[in-house]
């Protein structure tokens, strides 16, 4: 019979387990049934960790599940009333995303006459590629799927993707509000696309590594307030990413009945309901590394790489909290001055974030 | 849509064990798709807003037919509308509901013998039926619970009545009739628009005598009708001669209303235009110039667009509702405001369903409605194929559409400007005009109120003043504060109404939310004086319902610097902010000559700079008594618009505070004028009991009455043709200021940005049921 | 006059302004100034001259079809009852709750009531007959607490109290003005008889004194409700105060 230690060890996942001491006896204890001692260290395995529990898939779900709740309740509360509610209103509607896609995944999927059916049907399920890709780079705290040192340049090179997906949408939709969303989504993917390369950019030069887990060891002093005007470039190009206010402006409700979207129903519209979720969970992920020190943070007694991935979390959600309530704060841009804020303003911002960085190198200060 | 194209949908896990989870799922996630007609969107948006918040239920607003799986039918569907429906209905993906809220959609409310009107429940599949007019949130909340239960399979209707024994004794034990109808028409009544009255006014004597001299041979009469009117009656050759006379020597610069009177017993017509000028001191004056032309089934009228484009649509309209072909007015083939399929509804040969006051077998009234039998809703080929050639863009906003109210903009795009915008109003039109000749005068007022619900007293005073103007009856002083009061309660609603749609059409929900949270305020005043929260139909000739007690003075004293607080707050988040400022400034800029071209009317002239306000012009009620100011601007843009409409509800708020103090130390008494009560004199502090009794005969004297009023929107003339015998008017023309206000949405929007149309429109505090009556 | 004019913000105010506009949002997600009412969990409380549903007591209608009359909906069509006199009923999918008709009431018989959240599944229940209108109707309620709007010199506060709130209110009755129909030109009647079968409280009579026809009204009898007065051929009737 073969030693179920020599397997793990033979699969190279032994020496790369997340280490939880206060669960650690307990997964001792557990009977030397082969199958499961196996499955428990190939979860703990980092980089399977990384990928399907933090910060892959179960984390990315739940967030798709509650974030858009707490969304949802926050913006309720700044505008005076409470938000979804009445679900389980002892526990202030938590499960009303639960309700939101059990129904979308219910409904007929209208494929209208005009559309282009197979790209039509497809676009929603592409779009993950862009959406899901990016998080084998992204470490929470330590634990990352693939370590490799250009992973910014490659997490970068994937979110710029994500723009294309959507001109699919449009583009197969077929349909004047989606194509006049689409031309703008396309004029904004440029405007934002440059400075925010130069911000990340502006980081590499100053942390002078690439590798998302140096970055975040590199950071004693956390990034924002190393470089401020790169962390500002950053989330506002963020903003119009993920076209939050006041950049919603390919999507714009009230203009264009939500732009690209406009004729997807059913599972195919909840799948690109939670899209911008994921592409802002990414991006959150991504400023959280580059200037809020990634997983640092005081150690939590008995979790040991969980502490990390606790802290990693937390800094993601707030970036998202803020991120989301921009639209309770903002009225929308017009296109042009838009446009003019990413090409004008944005860009002398992350120059300038650039310069700085340069500075701040040469004169010694990291 | 055909039925080789439902193939291509997917449905997925359509049954089996899945059930509890899809019911599940589908009841707290029923997210509607507003029809949001007329009326009932007012109280639909209180509904969602902060002071019951829909969204609790998991009921989240989605403007977009693909995504909603609700209807909400809010109001009148009209034949035109009726087709909007059926699309987006059928454009919705299963499981999908429709709740219909308010009497309009249910058997007609108020319009229920309207020409164009429609019932929802023969168009779609209707799970739920919500009385009031309009509903309470408490109402259509209670309709998505309805809806939630019967997903979980408890279909009911919420109330039940319980039987009581009538009494059976006492029969009269003899033949008996029953009575006729209350309305008493004249069978050949005589129609006269320049009824002469003996008045004193000086300045107009001089007047009728200058444009006696100035028009020599063109005139065939000149009367002064009542103080500051004036009627010139020519005919149809020397008409254009003596409107350019007019506008050339006199200084007259704008139109107020163009009217067509039906007398089907003399075969003609009058047209008549009123005219009036925005100099200092022929302000308050309307000078009618009409004339008369022969009855036929299309006569043709020299149109004075070529003079003033104000006169445009109010031509179309007419030309809509008697057939008559405005020579010159480029609209005149197909119809504006009405469907395609309707005939001259306004001249008097066509009938409307007459009341039944008896009701048979149990078998509730309501007139036969033919609906429309196709679901196109054309655009002209022509518009079509010039985009074409010249490689513009042609967008169809509305009438379902998040942003654009309930009329359709025809929009001509090259990249992202604005070539031109073609409106298409006319689908929330629920025909009051006709209606209003054939209900009593009194009847009329809850009618003329739902033109525009988040303004409904100033719709009331308009109409009540010209009938008191007619009766010449002096209101106690007492009432005319309360009516100011009130007047001015219902123009703050209203601007906040229009500072939450443009807040939402900038993108800003917030912004929506905090508005909404002080009209719930100014609604909780409304509904303690009147008993009604937007329709309280509380004025009425002579004075008011009844008094209104020391509580509710107190309340609306208090609200005066309560608004305060949640107004910095507003003040900070939205009009302040950057983002608003630059999406307002400079956009959409009208000067004072285009103003005054475009015959735009209200705050939204004044802020480019014209000094004309009607509390001032004309002052009625207590506006001379009180101390206030008008607000007037120069830049003329949005920001300038909006900006000087709030400056204005600032001044609202220091009359409000005044009359309510006054009221406070005014003894109580009469509040309706003796004079009209006639026998019923005791009825004056409150006419409970007697409504019908003082007010079911009244006859206007013969001739025209027109009454301005300065509403929340501007401008809101009432003109009332009574032939002194009838107690139904022969003809009332409403001339709401949304309705004159959509030529300068139009071509302020020419030349802007696509986004901008919207910054220009909600500027405009655009209210289609206004517009389209 | 009033000259509102509006600067270009500066780059300084610029950021002035954005901060605050971030300021409040951060003051409000901390405290914010909720002013929703949880229905259908709680009721917000409505006043007693709310225009709500309406009640019919027949003992004091004295069927002078006023109601019907005064409608601008249509909605109220009279009905016979047993006694064989008219009592209204109401359609709901017409009414428009102007209450005009409680308005026009001399006697009072029609009232309002704080009922203003019904759902009906069929348009034809909609039609309320007039013994339905009697007893108190019962709707579905889910209301535990209500809320009343209190108004004071700085803001809407919204009172939560642990009660049901009554539906249905006491209502003054109208100020009684007598009146009684009169005929101010016997010679030129007709004796058509009109006014004697219109009138539905049997005030009127008519006998036939030397071959004349002779028409009598009870002063006592007659309720003053004027249908007389309105159907009479010849015009000749009018109500005057008792």
């Amino acid at each position: 019979m073969i030693d179920i230690n020599t397997v793990i060890t033979g699969l190279g996942i032994a020496g790369n387990q997340v280490s939880i001491p206060l669960v650690q006896q307990m997964l001792d204890l557990l009977p030397e049934i082969p199958m499961v001692k196996l499955i428990i260290s190939f979860i703990l395995w980092k980089p399977f960790f990384a990928a399907l529990i933090c910060p892959g898939f179960t984390t990315l779900g739940i967030l798709l599940l509650f974030f858009p709740w707490i969304e949802r309740k926050l913006c309720g509360r700044i505008q005076w009333r409470v938000g979804p509610h009445e679900i389980v209103w002892w526990l202030g509607g938590i499960i009303q995303l639960l309700a939101d896609s059990l129904r979308f995944l219910f409904q007929e999927v209208i494929v209208h006459k005009d559309a282009h059916r197979p790209y039509f049907l497809q676009f929603p399920f592409l779009t993950f590629i862009p959406a899901l890709l990016p998080l084998m780079f992204i470490p929470a705290g330590n634990i990352v799927a693939i370590e490799t040192p250009y992973a910014i340049q490659i997490i970068l090179a994937i979110i710029c993707l994500f723009p294309l997906f959507i001109l699919g949408l449009g583009w197969a939709s077929n349909s004047r509000f989606a194509f006049i969303g689409t031309v703008r989504e396309a004029f904004m993917y440029f405007a934002y696309e440059v400075p925010f390369i130069i911000a990340v950019l502006a980081m590499i030069v100053l942390y002078g590594t690439s590798d998302p887990v140096g970055i975040a060891n590199k950071q004693t002093i956390w990034g924002i307030i190393l470089n401020p005007i790169a962390a500002l470039t950053f989330f506002i190009a963020a903003a119009m990413a993920t076209s939050r206010m006041p950049f919603e402006i390919p999507e714009a409700d009230q203009e264009l009945a939500a732009g690209p979207h406009v004729e997807y129903s059913g599972i195919a519209f909840g799948l690109i309901y939670v899209l911008c979720y994921e592409k802002a969970y990414v991006l959150a992920g991504l400023m959280a590394i580059l200037f809020l020190g990634g997983g640092s943070g005081p150690a939590i007694a008995g979790l040991g790489d969980l502490s990390g991935v606790i802290w990693f979390l937390l800094k993601v959600v707030i970036v998202l909290t803020t991120l989301f309530a921009l639209r309770t704060i903002y009225p929308r841009y017009r296109l042009d001055q838009g446009l003019s804020i990413g090409w004008g303003a944005l860009l002398s911002l992350s120059l300038i974030a650039l310069a700085l960085s340069i500075v701040l190198v040469q004169g010694g200060v990291i | 849509m055909e039925e080789g194209d439902k193939d291509r949908n997917i449905r997925i896990l359509r049954s089996g064990v899945f059930t509890p989870l899809r019911r599940w799922g589908t009841k707290w996630s029923l997210w509607p798709c507003h029809f949001v007609t007329s009326c009932c969107g007012v109280e639909l948006a209180h509904a969602f807003a902060c002071g019951f918040d829909g969204e609790r239920l998991g009921t989240l607003n989605m403007g977009i037919s693909r995504q909603a799986n609700f209807i909400i039918v809010e109001g009148t569907i009209t034949r035109k509308m009726a087709r909007a429906l059926r699309i987006v209905w059928e454009q919705m993906p299963d499981p999908k509901f429709v709740n219909v809220i308010g009497a309009c959609g249910q058997r007609g409310g108020i319009f229920w013998n309207s020409y164009n009107l429609t019932r929802p429940s023969e168009i779609v599949p209707v799970d739920f039926f919500i009385p009031g007019c309009p509903i309470t949130p408490e109402g259509l909340l209670r309709g998505v619970r309805a809806v939630q239960e019967k997903i979980e399979g408890r279909d009911r209707t919420t109330i039940k009545f319980k039987t009581a024994e009538l009494p059976s004794e006492g029969g009269k034990g003899k033949e008996s009739r029953l009575p006729t109808t209350a309305k008493i028409f004249a069978p050949t009544p005589l129609i006269k628009v320049d009824v002469p009255k003996e008045v004193d006014w000086d300045f107009g004597r001089d007047l009728v005598k200058s444009l006696k001299a100035q028009l020599g041979g063109l005139y065939k009469s000149i009367t002064i009708t009542d103080k500051n009117r004036i009627a010139i009656k020519t005919t149809p050759e020397n008409l254009v001669k003596v409107v350019r006379e007019l506008s050339g020597t006199t200084g007259i610069d704008h139109v107020k209303n163009v009217n067509v009177i039906d007398v089907p017993h003399e075969r003609k017509f009058i047209v008549e235009y009123m005219v009036s000028s925005y100099s200092e001191e022929l302000m308050p004056v309307i000078i009618t110039v009409f004339t008369e032309i022969g009855r036929e089934a299309e006569p043709v009228f020299p149109s004075l667009t070529a003079l003033w484009e104000s006169v445009d649509y109010s031509e179309r309209e007419m030309h809509d509702f008697f057939g008559i072909r405005f020579e010159g007015n480029e609209g005149m083939n197909g119809k504006f405001l009405l469907a395609p399929e309707t005939q001259t509804p306004l001249r008097k040969d066509f009938k409307l369903e007459e009341e039944r006051y008896v009701l048979e077998d149990g078998v509730p009234f309501a007139p036969k409605i033919e609906l429309p039998s196709d679901l196109k809703m054309p655009v002209s080929e022509e518009l079509l194929e010039e985009a074409e050639k010249s490689d513009d863009f042609v967008v169809l906003v509305g009438p379902h559409h998040t942003g654009s109210g309930h009329l359709r903009w025809i929009m001509r795009l090259k990249g992202d400007l604005i070539v031109d915008i073609i409106p298409d109003p006319g689908y929330v039109h629920r025909s009051m005009e006709k209606l209003a000749e054939n209900r009593l005068y009194i009847q009329n007022i809850p009618l003329f109120e739902r033109a525009n619900i988040s303004d409904p007293f100033n719709m009331n005073l308009g109409y009540v003043r010209a009938i008191e103007k007619a009766l010449g009856i002096e209101v106690p002083e007492r009432a005319k504060y309360i009516r100011t009061i009130m007047a001015e309660l219902s123009r703050i609603g209203a601007f906040f109404y229009d500072s939450g749609i443009l807040s939402l059409f900038t993108g800003h929900s917030t912004g929506f939310m905090y508005v909404w949270a002080i009209r719930e305020m100014i609604l909780e005043a409304v509904v303690r004086m009147t008993g009604s929260r937007c329709t309280p139909s509380f004025i009425i000739p002579g004075g008011i319902r009844r008094d209104i007690s020391d509580d509710v003075l107190n309340m609306t004293s208090n609200f005066t610097s309560a608004i305060n607080k949640r107004l910095r707050k507003f003040e900070d988040i939205f009009i302040y902010n950057p983002v608003f400022i630059a999406r307002t400034k400079g956009v959409g800029v009208l000067t004072r000559e285009e103003a005054i071209r475009y015959g735009i009317v209200g705050p939204f002239l004044r802020a480019s700079g014209v000094d004309y306000d009607i509390r001032k012009v004309e002052p009625y009620e207590a506006y001379d008594k009180l101390d206030w100011e008008v607000t007037t601007g120069d830049a003329g843009d949005s920001l300038g618009r909006y900006m000087g409409r709030y400056e204005e509800i600032k001044q609202s708020l220091r009359i409000l505070k005044q009359a309510v103090d006054a009221v406070k130390r005014m003894p109580r008494g009469e509040v309706i004028s003796e004079e009209v009560l006639g026998e019923y004199r005791e009825a004056s502090k409150d006419i409970k009991g007697h409504l019908f009794h003082a007010y079911g005969n009244l006859v206007l004297p013969k001739g025209e009455w027109t009454s301005v009023t300065e509403a929340g929107r501007g401008t809101l003339l009432y003109s009332i043709i009574s032939d002194g015998e009838s107690n139904v008017p022969y003809r009332v023309r409403i001339v709401t200021p949304c309705w004159m206000n959509l030529r300068g949405i139009i071509e302020a929007s020419k030349g802007e940005r696509v986004a901008d149309f919207w910054a220009v429109y909600g500027s405009f505090g655009y209210f289609p049921p206004e517009a389209d009556r | 006059m009033k000259k509102v004019t509006v600067q270009e913000q500066g780059l300084g105010e610029k950021v002035v302004r954005h901060a605050t506009a971030i300021g409040v949002a951060m003051k409000e997600s901390v405290y914010p100034l909720t002013a929703t009412v949880f229905y259908p969990r709680e009721r917000k409380k409505m006043p007693d001259n709310l225009r709500g549903y309406l009640m019919f007591d027949p003992d004091k209608c004295i069927s002078c079809w006023e109601c019907a009359f005064v409608c601008p909906a249509n909605a109220i069509q009279m009905k016979a009852a047993p006694n064989e006199r008219y009592y209204p009923t109401v359609d709901y999918g017409k009414c428009i709750f102007c209450h005009f008709c409680v308005d026009s009431c001399s006697g009072g018989a029609l009232k309002t009531t704080k009922i203003h959240d019904v759902a009906y599944k069929d348009m034809d229940e909609m039609l309320t007959l007039t013994e339905e209108m009697i007893e108190e109707p019962e709707i579905i309620r889910e209301d535990k607490k209500s809320v009343e709007y209190v108004i004071d010199e700085h803001d809407l506060h919204l009172k939560r109290v642990r009660e049901v709130d009554t539906l249905f209110v006491e209502v003054t009755p109208p100020v009684e003005i007598p009146m009684v129909s009169q005929c101010i030109d016997r010679a030129s009647c007709i004796g058509c008889r009109v006014c004697e079968e219109v009138c539905e409280s049997g005030a009127i009579s008519s006998s036939i004194e030397r071959g004349v026809l002779r028409m009598k009204i009870d002063t006592d009898k007659c309720t003053g409700c004027g249908l007389c007065v309105k159907e009479c051929s010849m015009q000749i009737l009018r109500l005057v105060k008792k």
